[in-house]
């Protein structure tokens, strides 16, 4: 590995660190809504494979840093994954303490993030041998997954339902495409149909802004009031391990070994599972809390890295909500990237560990010490001076883009059709997984019934 | 630009926007990605120039929108 090669990684990995950073403390900004477009980009813009895989683990590692500031400043979630959380830190700020909460949960980060980088590498070396059988049979593990996925969810029946219709929709448009010539026989798009599930509960309501009734029926609000108390900074380099006690790195440390295990479940579910586990037991309502957050930050995040990189070392099919949300571009990103050539093929071992290490050091150092350090200001900043309105914006004109990038104007529409749809099923209860697996079964599936 | 004191902000994505702001800033941000996409050289990489669209239209409108939060500090007691 040459020496340019390395200050050209160090550079994406600053660079994705300083992005996320900001994006991860913008309210509502949903992990597979912001990593994927861009890191979508970057892939079919022809950057490095080795460059997009670094850019990710720092975005990644940053943004699950970065995403539990509004939560203990404001009781907003700013992901997700993030939302269990509230409560707990909701508490810390009751007492007066929501610096208190910022330190544990990036220190919970920070052990989870230096917990399953060399587990996941681990893992991943075990599961290599069945690599082969899986790459066989992925069209049916994604439908048996999907069912698995709809079979968990709360509407469970309807979400079975939803699977086939589903799957028609979204090669009915690939056929019309293919019959008026828009897109080449060989070329199945997929790039934009994601993107489309991804946004759909924005665009359906989106949609329902046009109707006057819906419209008059929406609850109103006037503006969001937030207040923070002021506090002080520290001097000097902050350790994580000071900040959290014995107890605390304990139980952080186990919820990660949990989190990089359970790799292939829903990371949101294994937190809020693990987080009333451990917070159970304890009375003192300050000491649960801090405990609780910095375990559950301590598993997102060593979820979401074991997510990313044993299915793309062991497998290179996006076998976990991860690899199937946020991280899909690393696998499957078309013309760049396909089942048969992504990353899992063209980066050696070494490659995965220079990567991920230098992805995760980067934005650990950065992130972490400017988190600790400056949570206030930056909170500050993102809610007076970032409109929501402009980061919807951002989005919706970089799926306009995309879409039209995949199979020109007729696709726009298209795309609209399949995130009207999305957005219908996630109102329902189907969640974005079962959409995921139907959109990659859904050639085979249509396939068997004809 | 929404008048002061008036309830007229609604829910989108977890955070509050008003509808007329939401409108001008998508068309903005659409207007900026597929240009840049569409306005590129022919032996050029049109993706760059649609990204620099969408991260310009993003500025635009974020200086001419306002956030829909009032924010501030409470005085350490």
């Amino acid at each position: 590995m040459d020496v340019i090669l390395i200050v050209q990684m160090v550079g994406i990995a600053i660079f994705g660190a300083a992005l996320y950073t900001i994006i991860g403390i913008a309210p509502g900004t949903d992990e597979t809504a912001v990593l994927a477009p861009v890191t979508l980009v970057l892939v079919i813009a022809g950057l490095e494979p080795i460059l997009v895989l670094t850019f990710f683990i720092a975005a990644i590692v940053a943004k699950k840093l970065t995403d539990s500031i509004p939560v203990a400043v404001a009781g907003i979630p700013g992901g997700v994954m993030s939302a269990p959380m509230v409560e707990h830190a909701m508490v810390l700020k009751k007492y007066g303490m929501p610096d208190v909460s910022i330190r544990k949960m990036a220190s919970g980060s920070v052990i989870g993030t230096i917990i399953s980088v060399p587990l996941s590498l681990l893992l991943a070396t075990a599961l290599v041998p069945l690599a082969d059988v899986i790459e066989q049979y992925s069209s049916q593990i994604f439908f048996f997954g999907a069912i698995f996925l709809a079979l968990m969810t709360k509407n469970r029946w309807f979400a079975v339902l939803s699977i086939v219709p589903f799957a028609f929709v979204i090669q009915g448009l690939r056929n019309l495409y293919w019959e008026l010539d828009i897109v080449p026989e060989d070329t199945t798009v997929f790039t934009s149909f994601f993107l489309g599930i991804t946004i759909g509960p924005v665009i359906l309501k989106l949609f329902e802004l046009l109707n006057r009734r819906k419209r008059r029926n929406l609850p109103r609000y006037g503006t969001k009031e937030i207040t923070m108390r002021k506090t002080k900074t520290d001097k000097g380099f902050p350790n994580p391990f000071k900040i959290l006690d014995k107890n605390e790195t304990i139980s952080s440390a186990v919820s990660s070994v949990f989190g990089v295990v359970t790799f292939f479940m829903s990371p949101v579910g294994m937190t809020i599972f693990l987080g009333e586990m451990i917070a159970s037991r304890i009375k003192d309502p300050v000491k649960r809390a801090a405990r609780a957050i910095s375990s559950m930050d301590g598993l997102t995040n060593a979820a979401y890295l074991a997510g990313t990189l044993v299915p793309l070392i062991a497998i290179g099919y996006p076998l976990s909500p991860t690899a199937l949300g946020p991280g899909h571009a690393l696998f499957n990103a078309p013309p760049v990237f396909t089942y048969e050539h992504n990353l899992h093929h063209i980066l050696s071992l070494n490659d995965f560990v220079a990567a991920t290490v230098i992805g995760a050091v980067i934005a650990i150092s950065i992130t972490f010490f400017i988190t600790i350090k400056y949570a206030q200001q930056i909170c500050a900043f993102v809610f007076k001076y970032i409109p929501h309105e402009a980061m919807l914006g951002l989005f919706f004109g970089l799926v306009m883009m995309l879409a039209y990038m995949d199979a020109g104007v007729l696709n726009i529409a298209g795309v609209l059709v399949i995130g009207l749809l999305a957005g219908f099923l996630h109102r329902k209860g189907v969640n974005y997984g079962v959409q995921f697996m139907t959109l990659y079964a859904a050639p085979w599936l249509v396939g068997l019934i004809f | 630009m929404s008048e002061q004191g008036q309830k007229e902000n609604i829910e989108v994505w977890e955070d509050l926007v008003h509808i007329k702001d939401l409108v001008i800033s998508l068309i903005i941000c659409s207007v900026t990605s597929l240009g840049g996409y569409l306005i590129a050289p022919e032996d050029q990489q049109p993706l760059i120039f649609g990204l620099i669209g969408a991260v310009l239209g993003f500025v635009i409108s974020a200086s001419i929108i306002k956030p829909k939060r009032t924010f501030s500090y409470m005085d350490e007691e």
